[in-house]
């Protein structure tokens, strides 16, 4: 069989490189561009005044605070395949599954949790779920809370979660 | 013994012998082979077409199923050929299946899903518009669910029911798309091992109600042990999981093939037996009601050798370890206790039957026969220890050694049950078997032996 091997030049070999110096200059010279631009004008300093101002630049890719999505008869789109729970690198859903009694699907989760003070948002569930039920595409990029048991969000919470980007009902199980 | 031959498969020889079953042959050489249908137990049905292999000399694919090995056969199981063949029956096989494996409880441990991964892969070149639609919940009875549309025909468990427990419950009706398995109208799957269809269903079709949805099969962890239904010792294999901030729990046992003993079944009761190992456990040190510490109930238990030690009684189960009751049986000896091991509590007639089960419900009865221990009934005596035997007798004081919480006596001790340790037990027919610990509880009971370890020092 013919494989497709392509050889990658390796950089860091030639005196210049090994010296260092140029490198640490080019690194340096950026520093100081922008120590030079932020003490000329103050107003150029790329702060927000967070929590009075809220950030403006959460695209649709941003990965939120989870929730579950809706069927066209706003139940529940989770069929408890435990896709999610498997891919889960922090071990954090924490599924039970019940018969599902409307006909629609044989399974749906009896309960749904997920421990986000362990999750670490890394968007594996997303991307294993075959019915596009759990999404992370709230916005919500801070959850608070008053004790640990706050952050241990049930059904209900993330089917309360709302999508920011239009998309309500889930594409998979509409 | 008839005669042994050389057949070539896949340009090596291998011996068998002549008239025997070639998928038989390749299952035994472990040479990838798929298939539906074919069961060591049921015998070849030749439905499935998916054991395809090429024979030298014959113009098309042959079923391996249901050829008869001759002599100088050569065979070859791979090939372009032969996968282009598994590719497209596997394709007829998945035109009315509802691919709906997130739901499927089979997942994980489906022959259709496995085979898609050899040779699928593939989108079909077969488009309908709707897939012929079946009932997706029928309750057969015996715990048995039936999904019609998952259903790929291969009439294993029809054959089980025929072949096997010869109560013919179950049958095929209707043709062609519309061919389903069902039970005669008005009638339910009913025989002592019904639940045995679920294994031998390939696919997700028959799924057992008890075990239905609970768990996912790829979070399970899979030991070998013996079941404790009675004197048979069928070997099953223990399916549990320690799911995250919780304990070990049993979600299934299964059948674990031993042509010796069990065959490749086991009866239902034996399968459900896993619910009452773990409920109602007994999980605490008691003195006279109170709860107590080890250390206390040591000294409480030493108190009680020391009055009693004239008038001593010790009371063996029948279903502990061979290594249990021989460290029993020793410590009984050294403080000079009389040892009884009463069987006729374990009869129970009307279990008995012809395939499988026996009337002795007794794990290790041989082991109480063999090291000769007395199975009369015990007269009153000073202290009575008793280690887990269903029975109890009348004495002056009484110590429990109890897995399960129906106990009374003066001092209760909780003791791992079988499923937390390892041993042998010996069934009726004189095999010693071995069964590995299972679970691995977060807060564990000790087991008899460690139990006796600690009275000692």
């Amino acid at each position: 069989m013919k494989q497709n091997i392509t050889v990658i030049p390796r950089h860091g070999s030639s005196f210049k490189d090994k010296l260092f110096l140029p490198a640490i200059y080019d690194g340096v010279k950026v520093t100081f561009k922008h120590l030079f631009d932020n003490v000329t004008d103050i107003n150029a300093v790329d702060t927000l005044e967070y929590p009075e101002e809220q950030p403006t630049d959460i695209t649709d890719r941003y990965r939120g605070l989870h929730r579950l999505t809706h069927r066209a008869d706003d139940t529940v789109a989770c069929v408890a395949c435990f896709m999610c729970a498997t891919a889960c690198p922090a071990n954090c859903i924490f599924i039970e599954a019940t018969e599902r009694e409307d006909g629609d699907d044989e399974k749906m989760p009896k309960s749904f949790f997920i421990d986000t003070l362990e999750c670490v948002f890394c968007g594996y569930c997303v991307e294993a779920c075959p019915c596009d039920a759990i999404r992370m595409d709230t916005g919500i990029f801070s959850l608070t809370g008053n004790s640990r048991e706050d952050f241990v969000l049930n059904k209900e919470q993330l089917l309360a979660n709302k999508g920011a980007f239009g998309e309500e009902i889930s594409c998979a199980r509409g | 013994m008839s005669e042994m031959v050389e057949v070539v498969v896949d340009d090596r020889s291998y011996n068998a012998e002549k008239g025997s079953l070639l998928i038989d042959l390749l299952i035994k050489e472990q040479i990838k082979v798929p298939y539906f249908c074919y069961h060591e137990a049921l015998g070849a049905d030749g439905n499935c077409r998916m054991c395809m292999v090429e024979i030298e000399g014959q113009k098309r694919p042959q079923i391996a199923c249901d050829t008869f090995i001759k002599e100088g056969m050569e065979v070859r199981s791979t090939g372009e050929n032969i996968e282009k063949v598994r590719t497209d029956i596997l394709e007829l096989e998945l035109i009315n299946h509802p691919v709906d494996c997130p739901v499927c409880d089979q997942a994980g441990e489906c022959s259709l899903q496995d085979f898609y991964m050899d040779y699928g892969l593939n989108d079909s070149k077969i488009s309908i518009p709707e897939k012929v639609k079946g009932l997706k919940k029928v309750d057969l009875g015996a715990n048995v669910m039936l999904d019609q549309e998952r259903c790929v025909l291969c009439a294993r468990c029809t054959r089980f029911t025929d072949k096997i427990t010869h109560s013919h419950e179950l049958g095929i009706i209707g043709r062609g798309d519309h061919a389903r398995v069902s039970t005669l109208p008005g009638k339910k799957l009913s025989n002592p091992y019904a639940m045995n269809v679920v294994d031998l269903c390939p696919v997700g079709a028959l799924t057992s109600k008890d075990f239905r949805f609970k768990q996912r099969v790829w979070f399970l962890k899979t030991v070998n042990s013996v079941c404790h239904g009675c004197a048979k010792g069928c070997n099953i294999y223990i399916d549990h999981n320690k799911m995250k901030y919780q304990d070990d729990v049993i979600y299934r046992f299964r059948p674990r093939r031993n042509d010796d003993v069990n065959g490749f079944f086991i009866c239902d009761e034996g399968r459900l037996s896993y619910k009452a190992l773990q409920e109602e456990r007994q999980k605490k040190m008691i003195l006279k009601h109170k709860e107590i510490f080890e250390n206390e109930a040591l000294g409480a238990f030493q108190r009680l050798l020391d009055i009693y030690k004239m008038s001593i009684t010790v009371l063996i189960d029948a279903n502990l370890y061979t290594e249990e009751i021989e460290a029993i049986f020793d410590f009984a000896k050294k403080i000079g206790a009389n040892v009884h091991a009463p069987l006729d509590v374990y009869r129970d007639e009307d279990f008995h039957d012809d395939m499988l089960r026996s009337s002795d419900r007794a794990a290790n009865s041989k082991t109480i026969e063999r090291l000769k221990i007395e199975t009369a009934l015990p007269t009153k005596s000073g202290l009575l220890i008793n280690f887990n035997h269903p029975q109890s007798f009348e004495s002056d004081a009484l110590v429990n050694f109890s897995t399960h919480q129906n106990r009374n006596g003066d001092l209760i001790l909780p003791m791992a049950t079988y499923a937390e340790s390892s041993g042998h037990i010996c069934n009726e027919d004189g095999i010693d078997q071995y069964c590995e610990q299972a679970l691995h509880m977060n807060d564990p009971v000790p087991t008899v032996i460690e139990w006796l370890e600690k009275v000692g020092s």
